[in-house]
């Protein structure tokens, strides 16, 4: 199964595919509304206010958690030489 | 391509290393020596250190690992739960799984490498992610109080994580707390939240 390259999402359904697209290598939760896939700089501030949000985390600290969650995926490896 | 036996031989006494290392931190925690490790192994200390030049290396690359799969079976769960009861239930069958070794974790993660933190923030943030999808579903259709996302989940965490922090005033030796106390937490948290009038408030 595919995992989204930008946010490490399991992919399974057709709808979890940015723009129902299952070429695509990122997910439904990873695109900007044109389609294309969200900067480094628009992903991690979406993490981060996303963890604020469900987590209640001081806003520091979900950056800096949101970056971690970045660091493992490919399609950020060039953002942590 | 082809792997050379010793190439395979290395493989899996690294394999047998990071297993060892579950199940001893498991039992007795992260502060446990190398040595116990490769005793339990049954290999040599000085191959620990040819794997793993430090136990911080062996550390994060068992958090890792330990993150990676934990996360990913969360994932695989959650997807299939339409409601809070379900996910919740799936979240605890999760935690049963890999008990032992997470209550080691939220435990002691204060005194461990940053990778610690960072393997415990993923993993809540994995689940963080279905919880909200879901409560967030069930309070507009009015079925769950109007009660801020991250209250109700920090709520549920504090809960279960309590129980697990104080594993040894709730079980006897090693019985499982989430399998004594799951349904409990579970029927009485869900009391605490369900809107019961089905009304909007
Ligand atoms: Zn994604």
């Amino acid at each position: 199964m595919k995992t989204c390259i930008a946010c490490g999402m399991p992919m399974e359904d057709i709808s979890d595919f940015a723009g129902n697209d299952p070429g695509k290598d990122y997910c439904v939760h990873c695109a900007r509304p044109d389609g294309e896939m969200q900067s480094f700089e628009e992903k991690r501030e979406n993490l981060a206010s996303f963890i604020v949000r469900t987590q209640g985390f001081n806003e520091n600290a979900a950056r800096k958690i949101a970056e971690d969650m970045m660091r493992k995926l490919p399609a950020w490896k060039d953002y942590f030489c | 391509m082809r792997v050379s036996t010793r190439q395979v031989q290395k493989q899996n006494t690294r394999k047998k290393i990071m297993e060892t290392a579950y199940s001893v931190i498991s039992n007795k925690g992260f502060s446990v020596p190398s040595s116990v490790i490769a005793e339990e192994a049954g290999i040599s200390h000085g191959s620990i250190f040819a794997h793993f030049p430090t136990m911080n290396d062996l550390l994060n690359n068992l958090l890792s690992d330990f993150g990676d799969k934990m996360g990913a079976r969360l994932h695989m769960l959650a997807k299939k739960s339409d409601s809070v009861d379900n996910l919740l239930k799936e979240h605890l069958k999760v935690l049963e799984e890999y008990e032992a070794f997470y209550s080691r974790l939220i435990s002691e993660k204060n005194r461990l490498p940053d990778e610690a933190k960072t393997t415990f923030a993923v993993i809540q943030s994995t689940l963080a992610l279905h919880f909200s999808n879901v409560i967030e579903r069930e309070i507009s259709k009015g079925t769950v109080r109007k009660l801020p996302t991250h209250m109700l989940f920090n709520t549920w965490l504090g809960l279960v994580h309590y129980y697990l922090m104080n594993k040894d005033f709730f079980s006897d030796g090693n019985e499982s707390v989430i399998k004594n106390y799951g349904p409990e937490l579970l029927s009485f948290y869900l009391k605490m939240i369900k809107n019961e009038r089905g009304v909007y408030e």
